[in-house]
């Protein structure tokens, strides 16, 4: 350490009159907003070299003899920097009357209005009137395939897109074509961004309305959608997203920012495979009976029935889990297994895909070969993966059991309705009916991930908490609240309030888990061998 | 040398004075012809010619190209800096970059087609279309702007009959307006294929013409 | 007399040999003493060969009169990697045409340079940039690189010295930007020549991620004497801040243009008046550019006391750029010229930076406007904003190359903006 008092690793600066003390290589931008003071910008992004050419973020530093971009100028002791001096917004207003040249005035058709940063920073520190006159430049729209849709008119060419596909997906299919005011973004003439595993995130990265996604193209505004952090469910690297709903359906993901998982990133396999949580033709009422006998009844007498048939047991039990189920469903799910007999069989299937698919320019992120959220959970918690790598066959022995079978979020589409013809009691926990839970005698309507609060496991060992983004369909509850309540009369416990309880009863009585809460977890998850080592 | 009316060739020649050849001026006779397997390695990227026949599917690169190609490629540390010798080298036996080139070119280095297509589409000598047998680029910039470039360009446009960047109709000639070209002193500068034609006025221009069909 | 743009009062260092076909060889070039500034580098050692450039005071060529010894000195002492000395032969800012004549007349001359500045700066490998539409000139280039290799010249174990110098012709496609150091490097990496940001410094990350040092062709050509006759001699003539000899360039309307060489703080007047024979039809001067299209504008006034020398110039009002001057005689359109100069800005603008990619373009329209006589007053009060947010606000300086001219003309031409605003009349016809 320094006689002087001062860290060699960090460096102390003046920032607008404020002294802020930033890790030594911090960027100006960087340690501006330390401080709460956002800095315009659009070629930079966190996720990728920083070129300095949009020059909207150059900021005053004393002593230096112009304006610095301050994306790429590093933080030093004693420099003195003034992000809103009349220099500083002078140029900006220049810089943005420069964008707003030819930039058309097609905000009301715009998917990015909204949540655009030509907007936000014109709205901000724009010129009241314009003083372009001639005719604007029209590029017109273009498919570059895959999702992505692109309007020249609206580029405000930051190159953040050809980076991220030369720098992280590591697969430069996008370039700067021809220079100057005729430059524009584009592909290799016809053959564009068709196959290509990431490339939706040119998209999330676009700071304006220039790249849109077809699949959302005109569907909802900005402002109408509501943003619920969760985790996406396509594969089993857990990456985290947010879930963007309005009229309670979800209209897109769009990855959130989680530097031990997916950085700034998603696949487009994952962003794409939303419309299964907006499915109709849901379970929406507890069923009673097999068969013709099947009747709907009201929560309160099927669990009564149910707990009664289940206090009595005493059989040989079999468990189908599913890599789709939280962690709090699935130690629900085991805790009634247990309490209701033996546990014979504790399975769930997954499907595999061949191989996995690592985003080149982010190696953490790896769209995985399991093909489910929460394998890793299910493994920790007992769960023994069977069936092919369709996610299908391997129950031939729990279809024919003749004592007691649990089924909680398979929905046995590969099964016939012989399933659990022969078992003393057979219930199913789903969110959609099934010709194979013909023979349960309890049909039980249970909400999607999307529609309830858990935690899921992801391959590296993470454990990721999701909130509810729609509200579930008829009597649909979550699986841990009719399971725990279960669980709860079987055992004398108190039935679980919340989603954090069962959490809470897991960790104590899990070692994976012990010591986690669902707020250490937080929005960004913990890895488990960080508290077991 | 047929006999011409203008005053050039090669530079500075409006006062009449000067008693050098045209050889002489461009160096031509020092020069000789250059070889097309691009001789030594340090000047194999020196060339190309921009040659009055275009083959547009010549093949990418065959015997002496071939050669010249891999002396290229031997004289930097990365294949990605071949890139624009090898276009130059394309459009000397094409006559244009298409993107069919582009993609072939791209092949050979091991770069994507769509960074190969960035790159061509910033440099304003490929040919992004097929060109007329003289590529006729009359410089309007400044200092031959101040001296009649503008009736210049209008004469090479009448003359061939054609529109700026269009190509006659016998596929001849494409006239198109150029950049400063560097011979500032000796307005109007055309440059025609690989050829600098200097002090060219608007009344020079049938002979230039008429000097470049005595030539196919 | 073979070569017609030649002056007694001339000072012929660089352009000795202008006209004289028999210098391009080996044999030729070292009749008038060629390859005696490299022998005598390598004599002396690269400390001392930096030292005499840096005693010669002598100042980069290509336009930024940066100090050439003072940038050889930048680069790194044994690195342990390599470095690179790249010659910008992409001459292409309007107006200039030195290097061309310097290389297709004496071919060699460069090449030496080029040795004197690898030696110095622990180089291996030169490239020469040179842009593609200089064929002719390239094609001399080639046949004296050829010789140069075959003589023992370049390559390995130069001179028997033990140092090996290798030199590669590197031939652009056509972008002016690429005679910005910084695009140039990215030119001959094989990508679009867009300039990189700066720091890091091409001293420290160049050409492929080594050190590397970006000279002009005339200032490469003026280290060849330098090393050959130390830097005092270099001395002898220019000014205290810009010493030496340099060729200008000029064009426009005198009656001889052309390259002429002269001690730096040559009177202006007697460059127009005398050395080019004066005004075409003998008509008056108007205005003059008097360091290629990049530099502010001078009117007839502004040149009559003017010394050609960096601080003559500036002390004028402009830069003297790259000595490229261009005479306006009263029949010039200045409003059609600055245009011209607009388009030319916009057409090469390579498009990173937002107030070059857009500013540039969008002045063009407007000066395209009122030049088709629909323009306004307020339309020159815009040009002169839009000028402003164009200087100082880009990674390199081509937008402020187009503010400069766009300015100065309104400042010291606004009649002729307002004649064509108020009336549509056109001043001058060229």
């Amino acid at each position: 350490m320094p006689d002087n008092g001062r860290n060699a690793d960090t460096v102390t600066l003046t920032i607008d009159g404020r002294e802020v003390t930033v890790a030594r290589g911090t960027s100006l931008l960087d340690a501006a907003e330390t401080q709460g003071t956002k800095v315009p910008h659009y070629c930079y992004h966190p996720g990728l070299s920083a070129p300095a050419q949009c020059r909207i973020c150059l900021v005053e530093v004393e002593g230096a003899p112009k304006l610095q971009p301050s994306c790429v100028t590093m933080a030093q002791d004693g420099q003195v920097v003034h992000t809103d001096s009349p220099a500083a917004k002078r140029m900006r207003q220049g810089v943005l009357e420069f964008y707003l040249v030819n930039h058309p005035l097609d905000c009301p058709i715009c998917d990015m209005s909204g949540e655009c940063k030509l907007q936000d920073y014109v709205f901000d520190e724009g010129r009241e009137h314009g003083r372009g006159r001639e005719p604007k430049r029209v590029f017109g729209r273009d498919d570059f395939g895959g999702d992505v849709l692109y309007y020249g008119d609206r580029c405000v060419m930051c190159t953040r897109c050809v980076r991220f596909m030369d720098e992280v997906a590591r697969d430069s299919r996008l370039t700067v074509v021809e220079r100057g005011s005729r430059a524009v973004i584009d592909t290799f003439f016809d053959s564009g961004l068709e196959g290509a595993s990431f490339a939706g995130n040119v998209v999330d990265i676009c700071p304006v309305g220039a790249l849109v996604s077809k699949d959302f193209l005109h569907k909802a505004r900005a402002w109408d959608l509501d943003h619920t952090p969760s985790v996406c469910t396509s594969c089993s690297q857990g990456c985290n997203v947010e879930l963007h709903t309005r009229d309670n359906l979800v209209q897109r993901l769009k990855p959130r920012e989680n530097q031990e998982v997916n950085g700034h990133w998603m696949c487009d396999y994952g962003r794409a495979n939303y419309e299964w949580m907006n499915r109709p033709g849901r379970l929406e009422s507890p069923m009673a009976g097999r068969g013709a006998d099947r009747r709907a009844v009201d929560w309160k007498s099927a669990l009564e029935h149910l707990f009664a048939r289940l206090q009595s047991g005493g059989g040989d039990v079999m468990v189908v889990g599913a890599a789709e189920t939280s962690n709090e469903g699935l130690v629900a799910l085991c805790s009634v297994g247990d309490a209701a007999g033996t546990v014979s069989a504790r399975v769930f299937r997954s499907p595999r895909a061949e191989d996995e698919e690592p985003l080149p320019g982010y190696p953490l992120l790896v769209r995985r070969r399991d093909l489910a959220p929460n394998v890793d959970g299910a493994g920790l918690l007992g769960f023994e993966r069977t069936g092919d790598d369709d996610g299908g066959g391997g129950l031939e022995e729990v279809s024919g059991h003749d004592g007691i079978v649990l089924v909680l979020g398979d929905e046995l589409g590969d099964q016939d309705e012989d399933f659990g013809a022969s078992a003393s009691l057979f219930v199913y926990l789903g969110s959609f009916d099934s010709p194979a839970a013909r023979n349960a005698d309890y049909v039980l309507p249970v909400t999607t991930f999307a529609e309830e609060e858990g935690s899921f496991v992801n391959a590296q060992g993470r454990v990721q908490r999701f909130w509810p983004g729609l509200r579930p369909p008829g009597l649909a509850r979550p699986a841990w609240l009719v399971l725990g309540a279960l669980a709860a009369a079987l055992q004398g416990d108190r039935t679980p309030a919340s989603a954090a309880e069962v959490f809470a009863g897991l960790a104590a009585g899990s070692e994976a888990f012990a010591g986690l809460t669902y707020e250490a977890i937080g929005e960004s998850g913990v890895p488990l061998e960080a508290v077991h080592g | 040398m047929t006999e011409i009316q203008f005053r050039n060739p090669g530079w500075a020649g409006n006062t009449g004075e000067f008693d050098l050849t045209e050889a002489d001026v461009r160096g031509t006779e020092y020069v000789g012809e250059s070889p097309l397997d691009g001789g030594h390695p340090s000047v194999s990227a020196s060339l190309p010619y921009m040659l009055v026949e275009k083959n547009p599917d010549a093949p990418l690169f065959e015997g002496p190209y071939q050669e010249r190609f891999e002396k290229i490629r031997s004289r930097y540390p990365t294949a990605r800096a071949a890139l624009l010798p090898a276009l130059n080298l394309a459009q000397e036996l094409r006559g244009h970059i298409s993107p069919a080139t582009m993609d072939e070119v791209a092949e050979l280095l091991g770069l994507s087609s769509a960074y190969v297509r960035g790159v061509a589409t910033f440099y304003t000598m490929y040919n992004k279309r097929p060109v007329g047998r003289f590529l006729i680029q009359v410089c309007t910039n400044i200092s031959c702007n101040l001296c009649g470039a503008d009736e210049v360009l209008a004469a090479f446009l009448e003359h061939t009959g054609t529109e700026l960047g269009e190509t006659s109709s016998d596929g001849d000639f494409t006239v198109i307006e150029a950049e400063c070209l560097a011979a500032c002193g000796f307005p109007t500068c055309v440059q025609i294929n690989s050829r600098y034609f200097e002090d060219v006025s608007a009344a020079d221009v049938p002979a230039v013409l008429e000097r470049l069909k005595s030539e196919l | 007399m073979a070569y017609p743009y030649r002056h007694e009062k001339e000072t012929r260092v660089l352009s000795e040999c202008f006209g004289d076909p028999s210098a391009r060889t080996v044999a030729g070039w070292k009749r008038v003493g060629g390859y005696q500034g490299i022998a005598r580098a390598l004599e002396i050692g690269r400390e001392a060969t930096i030292d005499d450039v840096k005693a010669s005071g002598l100042r980069g060529r290509g336009g930024a009169g940066f100090p050439t010894g003072l940038k050889w000195s930048f680069m790194p002492k044994n690195s342990g990697r390599p470095h690179y000395l790249l010659c910008n032969a992409d001459e292409s800012e309007p107006g200039t045409f030195k290097d061309r004549e310097i290389m297709r007349w004496t071919p060699h001359q460069l090449l030496e340079g080029c040795l004197v500045g690898s030696y110095a700066i622990g180089a291996s490998h030169c490239y020469i940039y040179l842009r593609g539409e200089f064929f002719e000139t390239t094609q001399v280039m080639a046949r004296a690189l050829e010789e140069a290799y075959a003589e023992g010249l370049v390559g390995k174990d130069i001179l028997g010295s033990g140092v090996d110098i290798d030199i590669t012709l590197h031939v652009g496609a056509g972008a002016y930007i690429c005679g910005e150091e910084t695009g140039l490097m990215n030119s001959l990496e094989g990508r679009r020549g867009e300039p990189r940001i700066k720091p890091p410094f091409p001293a420290a990350v160049g050409a492929f991620g080594m050190p590397s040092t970006i000279n002009n062709v005339e200032t490469l050509c003026a280290t060849a004497h330098i090393a050959r006759h130390g830097g005092e001699w270099y001395r002898q003539w220019g000014t205290d801040k810009s010493p030496g000899t340099k060729l200008f360039c000029v064009s426009g309307h005198v009656n001889k243009p052309g390259n002429y060489e002269f001690p730096l703080g040559f009177p202006m007047m007697e460059l127009i008046e005398d050395v080019c024979g004066g005004m075409r039809d003998g008509r008056a001067l108007k205005a003059v550019i008097p360091g290629g299209s990049s530099v502010p504008i001078m009117s007839a006034d502004d040149c009559r006391a003017c010394t050609l020398c960096y601080e003559g110039v500036e002390a004028a009002g402009s830069m003297l750029g790259c000595a490229s001057v261009i005479v306006m005689d009263e029949t010039a359109d200045i409003v059609k010229q600055v245009r011209r100069m607009a388009h030319f800005y916009a057409h090469e603008s390579c498009g990173q930076c937002t107030p070059c990619r857009e500013g540039t373009a969008w002045a063009t329209r407007i000066l395209r406007r009122i030049e088709d006589g629909r323009g306004t007053e307020d339309d020159l009060d815009t040009l002169v904003q839009i000028s402003e947010q164009m200087t100082g606000t880009t990674i390199c300086v081509l937008s402020d190359s187009l503010a400069m001219p766009i300015i100065s003309s309104i400042e010291k031409f606004r009649e002729d903006y307002l004649a064509l605003i108020r009336r549509g009349e056109r001043v001058g016809a060229a």
